[in-house]
């Protein structure tokens, strides 16, 4: 029988592109890559199990400590939940503020994102660029929470602080800041030749693909779903007037350039909620009942989905997360990966699919 | 392209700037005061409540322990997550962390909060080891801390009859010690807490 | 002091390669590892490069409460690293487990069970100001006269 795979090429656990650990097994003939496989399990914590018999606000903290990059929407989605179960209205004050901490963190988690992905194919100047200009984001983040990565920013009925009217100014000011250099970058990505080149035509995943596959987010998007965007069944998304956008070819340049347009729409999205906020309270109080509710919200990397049951003094009985990392890391594995003609393009390709190991994982 | 070149060459060969290579730094980004650092105390006086301990989401970050005279939350960092609810939570202004207790002043926000016991009366092993610990029985009944038997009613939980009973719910100051104590997770405190915001009203 | 190991000193405390290992964080310490590069903070600036290859490391920061599965590889990862050599246990998990050290979760802490840590920066997550400063200043204490301290 002709040996058709020469070398097993593995990728990991270690890599200095991976932010953690994870392993691709790749089957690869000369250097063209025909099948990968991952290998997950490195960082398990069981966080799902030490949830169960403890009230809300011990919960929101475990949440929230599943990802650290997109801490926020963790926190948003379990606490919705919460209030799903025991019909907590929010106020309307609250709620848009709800939205500007989610879409910041969308935006750091996008540019961070875009800067890995840059860092991948060696284009270190505009990688930096990037997370300099993150660190706008990440300051804005702690001028209405107080912290930068973990927030702990929704409480049931509500958020913790307000936003105050001596720093709405700061806030505006450093959206026009992110949104007039974000410009520059995208147009040092988009008419770089040597970027195009490594991002153009790699890691294609058609849209009948990733239906196969159950892609979520940007990847979804990318390739011609917009639909797969749950904010549009958000309230406020939909009062503020959301659309979601999308790119048709699939490719590592798509995926990168839905992103960087994201980070347009999420300034825009501020924009609107401060411009609709109208002074109120931030809390309606309310405790949580018994009952069980499913619930899902976008997170930067798609759809976020937690099951929750809780008894009668607001513990949680039972509870299930399902992050949307592990479906775009099968349908990066499985479809994105197949056919890519080198392995600097492996580390690349799998960046641009954004994958989170310690959400997937937990 | 010799012009760019010899540019570049006079540009570096400048004292201030050979100067401004080799040795000047950029000046350390300082932590601004809206961040939320381990909660400090204001001096006020703490009155033994142990809200802070009640609300604290990590296992082992805040104790209130007792000093010469008066008591005193004692924050560890390396188990403290710096979130902020133990300045939230307690009433009398003890802790102070950033902004928070300035704009839990200015917006009026708080939490209210009732306890309720639970027993699982199958993984329960009547060992009476919560009734032993429980900060509140042992100032009830100095004899029950001291000694593991007690006969005062006036405690939060005691065995009596072979089985481990609440007797006085509403006395329960949420302080999770009975949970740790326990062997076998059959007794839990559930805290409920209610976010709160008195607008437009209160002081 | 002979001359050779003062220039030693000097080499030393200029050049810091930093190596990060994730034995089962949730990510934020990581992200403010990584934040630590960006121009703002500008590390290289004071000589440290982050290029997370063990084998030409220095100092090896920790993130994570420490997975089962990192058993047995975080001390090879340990071994790697070329003499002399430091671990800093960035974050609160490596020094206490953080929230996920209650009964029934898959960790193990501290990390210090494990390998020599020399320091630890508290802190869920901590500024990268902090770890900036921390690798500033530990570094070049441990690596002072190494080669005295050793014979």
């Amino acid at each position: 029988m002709k040996k058709t795979v020469d070398v097993s090429l593995p990728i990991g656990p270690l890599h200095p592109c991976f932010k953690e650990p994870a392993r691709i097994r790749c089957e690869t003939k000369g250097e063209r890559v025909i099948s990968a496989e991952m290998d997950l399990g490195y960082v398990k914590k069981g966080i799902e199990r030490i949830m169960r018999g403890r009230p809300w606000q011990e919960v929101m903290f475990l949440a929230e400590r599943i990802c650290g990059i997109c801490s926020v929407i963790h926190n948003m989605v379990c606490i919705e939940t919460l209030e799903k179960i025991s019909d907590i209205e929010v106020p309307e004050r609250a709620a848009y503020l709800r939205v500007i901490v989610n879409e910041l963190d969308r935006i750091q988690s996008h540019i961070l994102a875009n800067f890995s992905y840059c860092y991948t194919i060696e284009h270190e100047t505009l990688g930096m660029y990037l997370l300099n200009l993150r660190e706008t984001a990440m300051d804005m983040l702690e001028l209405i929470t107080g912290a930068r990565v973990t927030c702990a920013y929704m409480v049931p009925g509500g958020v913790r602080f307000d936003l105050r009217d001596e720093d709405r100014p700061t806030l505006e000011a450093a959206l026009d800041h992110v949104e007039h250099e974000l410009r520059r970058y995208v147009g040092m990505f988009e008419h770089g030749p040597l970027v195009a080149q490594r991002s153009k035509g790699v890691g294609i995943i058609s849209r009948e693909d990733v239906i196969e596959a159950h892609g979520v987010g940007p990847v979804a998007r990318a390739s011609g779903i917009p639909e797969s965007d749950r904010r549009c069944e958000h309230p406020t998304y939909q009062k503020l007037g959301f659309t979601p956008l999308s790119y048709e070819d699939g490719d590592n340049y798509a995926r990168v350039m839905l992103r960087f347009d994201e980070v347009f729409q999420s300034i825009d999205l501020i924009r609107r909620c401060l411009a609709n906020m109208v002074p109120g309270p931030i809390r309606g109080g309310g405790t949580i009942q018994a009952g069980e509710a499913t619930h899902a919200g976008e997170a930067p990397r798609g759809e976020l989905t937690y099951y929750v049951k809780t008894d009668e003094y607001g513990r949680i009985v039972d509870i299930a997360v399902r992050t949307p990392s592990i479906m775009n890391i099968e349908s990066c594995a499985h479809y994105m990966l197949e056919g890519v003609s080198s392995a600097a393009d492996v580390t690349s390709t799998f960046i641009s699919a954004d994958p989170c190991i310690a959400c997937t994982e937990r | 392209m010799a012009t760019s070149l010899s540019y570049y060459l006079r540009e570096m060969a400048r004292g201030e700037w050979l100067r401004n290579f080799l040795f000047v730094k950029t000046a350390p980004y300082e932590t601004p005061p809206h961040f939320r650092d381990y909660p400090r105390l204001t001096g006020k006086e703490c009155t033994h409540c142990l809200a802070c301990m009640m609300i604290c989401p990590t296992p082992g970050a805040i104790e209130v322990l007792k000093e010469d005279e008066g008591w005193n939350p004692v924050i560890y960092p390396g188990h403290c997550i710096r979130c902020g609810l133990c300045v939230e939570a307690c009433p009398e202004g003890v802790l102070m962390s950033g902004r928070i207790l300035e704009s839990q002043f200015f917006e009026n926000t708080g939490y209210t909060w009732t306890f309720h016991l639970t027993v699982d009366s199958t993984l329960c092993m009547r060992c009476g080891n919560c009734s032993v610990a429980c900060p509140v029985n042992k100032e009830e009944d100095p004899q029950l801390a001291a000694t593991g038997t007690g006969e005062n009613d006036e405690v939060i939980m005691r065995v009596k009859g072979g089985e481990l009973r609440i007797l006085h719910e509403e006395k329960c100051t949420g302080c999770k010690t009975c949970e740790e104590a326990c062997p076998n997770s059959a007794i839990r405190v559930a805290r409920v807490i209610e976010a709160i915001h008195t607008a437009e009203e209160g002081g | 002091m002979s001359f050779l190991q003062s220039i030693k000193n000097t080499v030393r405390s200029k050049s810091i390669h930093v190596s990060y290992v994730n034995v089962g964080s949730c990510n934020g310490c990581d992200i403010e590892v990584l934040a630590m590069l960006a121009p703002r903070y500008d590390i290289e600036q004071y000589g440290i490069y982050v290029h997370n290859n063990p084998r030409e490391a220095d100092v090896l920061l920790v993130t994570g409460a420490f997975t089962p599965q990192w058993e047995d590889k975080l001390k090879s990862i340990w071994d790697k690293i070329p003499e002399p050599k430091v671990a800093i246990a960035i974050g609160n998990c490596p020094i206490s487990g953080c929230v996920f050290n209650r009964r029934g979760a898959y960790v193990d802490p501290p990390v210090a069970k494990h390998i020599p840590i020399a320091a630890e920066v508290p802190g869920c997550p901590p500024r990268p100001t902090e770890i900036l400063n921390a690798v500033l200043s530990l570094a070049p204490l441990v690596f002072k006269d190494y080669e005295e301290k050793q014979s």
